[in-house]
């Protein structure tokens, strides 16, 4: 438990470095999509922890959830772009709305344990 | 709830590159986000759109307004062109004043030629030969008539023109001409005519003196444009 969450700070700063370091830049029209999959890439790392906290944690749906979400967002907001609705807004509100359930989920269980 | 948690290899994997993956995501993001002119607001985009619009028909507008311009300054332009009709008829005026354009016109054509057999023998001319004087008498007495123009052998009489004996010939414009001398004067033709042949005058003076003189008037006599070069080397337009 302990040194998954060793695991995922290192590879959190490992990818942070890669990222600044790497010459590739995104193009503006695209840093729309990317927003809302770092959201729900965000929101799937969160659902981990609380899946992790709550003794229940699948690596499967944890790998699966993850990917899916990012490019389900990233997706949803592309075909919102094309149709004219701001479907991205969708995503941001669910996935926002997801990720404070499960932070407030993982508060509560850190409480719990004290 | 099921406990499925089982810390092994792969989910270790897993959330290491999952972290990883949002590592890169969100810096990648963040990058985006800031170098997007220090955060350009989608609405801006719109705001800009419209404004580009509004500058397009402006720009259109412009264009028009520029032909339109265009159009007047070809306007002044042909004012302009009037301005050089204007200048160009002074030059013609001027050029006329010079002695640069032929001239026809009712005149005199005086003929002045060496009486036969008198010529002289090697380069000493004969006594009663033309001479320069003889010459510049009859341009003389036809200008005193009121003769326009004046052209001896096709040389046209300028102000800075000379008439210079040299040997057998005589010397206008630094041309040499050889008898006979044609006189072409414009003017009264009458006038020109009586003033040469007055009693007392150059005709009766100069068939005295053995010379061969004829007078003849005509409608249309030609005098040619001065062809030599105007020189200006030591004098210059003083400004006052």
């Amino acid at each position: 438990m302990w040194l998954g969450l060793f695991l995922g700070i290192l590879g959190l700063a490992v990818g942070a470095a890669i990222g600044l370091n790497l010459p590739l830049m995104l193009p503006h029209a695209y840093a729309k999509y990317l927003s809302v999959a770092a959201l729900a890439a965000l929101d799937s790392v969160f659902g981990g922890i609380r899946a992790a906290m709550e003794e229940h944690f699948d690596n499967s749906i944890f790998l699966s959830g993850f990917f899916s979400n990012a490019l389900l967002a990233a997706g949803l907001a592309f075909i919102g772009e094309r149709l004219g609705i701001d479907l991205y807004l969708a995503a941001v509100v669910a996935f926002g709305v997801r990720l404070f359930h499960n932070l407030a989920i993982i508060r509560r269980h850190l409480l719990k344990k004290r | 709830m099921k406990k499925t948690t089982k810390f092994n290899k792969s989910t270790y994997a897993s959330i290491t590159l999952v972290a990883l993956l949002t590592g890169m995501l969100m810096v990648f993001q963040f990058r985006a986000t800031s170098s997007i002119a220090r955060g350009i607001p989608t609405d801006r985009v719109q705001e800009l759109t419209i404004e580009k619009k509004q500058v397009e028909r402006d720009l259109a507008n412009l264009v028009e307004e520029a032909d339109d311009l265009a159009a007047k300054l070809e306007e002044a332009g042909k004012g302009r062109t009037e301005a050089a009709v204007v200048l160009e008829s002074e030059l013609t005026k001027v050029k006329l004043y010079a002695g640069l354009t032929q001239m026809v016109g009712p005149g005199v054509e005086v003929v002045l030629d060496n009486p036969p057999g008198a010529t002289g023998h090697g380069s000493s001319p004969g006594l009663f030969n033309v001479r320069d004087e003889d010459l510049l008498k009859v341009i003389n007495d036809l200008r005193g008539a009121g003769a326009e123009v004046i052209a001896v052998n096709d040389q046209r009489i300028l102000a800075t023109s000379e008439v210079r004996l040299a040997g057998n010939h005589i010397n206008i414009n630094l041309a040499r001409l050889s008898p006979p001398y044609k006189i072409h004067a414009i003017g009264n033709a009458g006038v020109l005519k009586s003033s040469l042949e007055i009693r007392g005058g150059l005709v009766e003076y100069l068939s005295a003196n053995g010379i061969i003189i004829n007078v003849q008037t005509s409608d249309s006599i030609i005098v040619p444009a001065y062809t030599g070069g105007l020189r200006f080397d030591y004098s210059k337009h003083a400004l006052r």
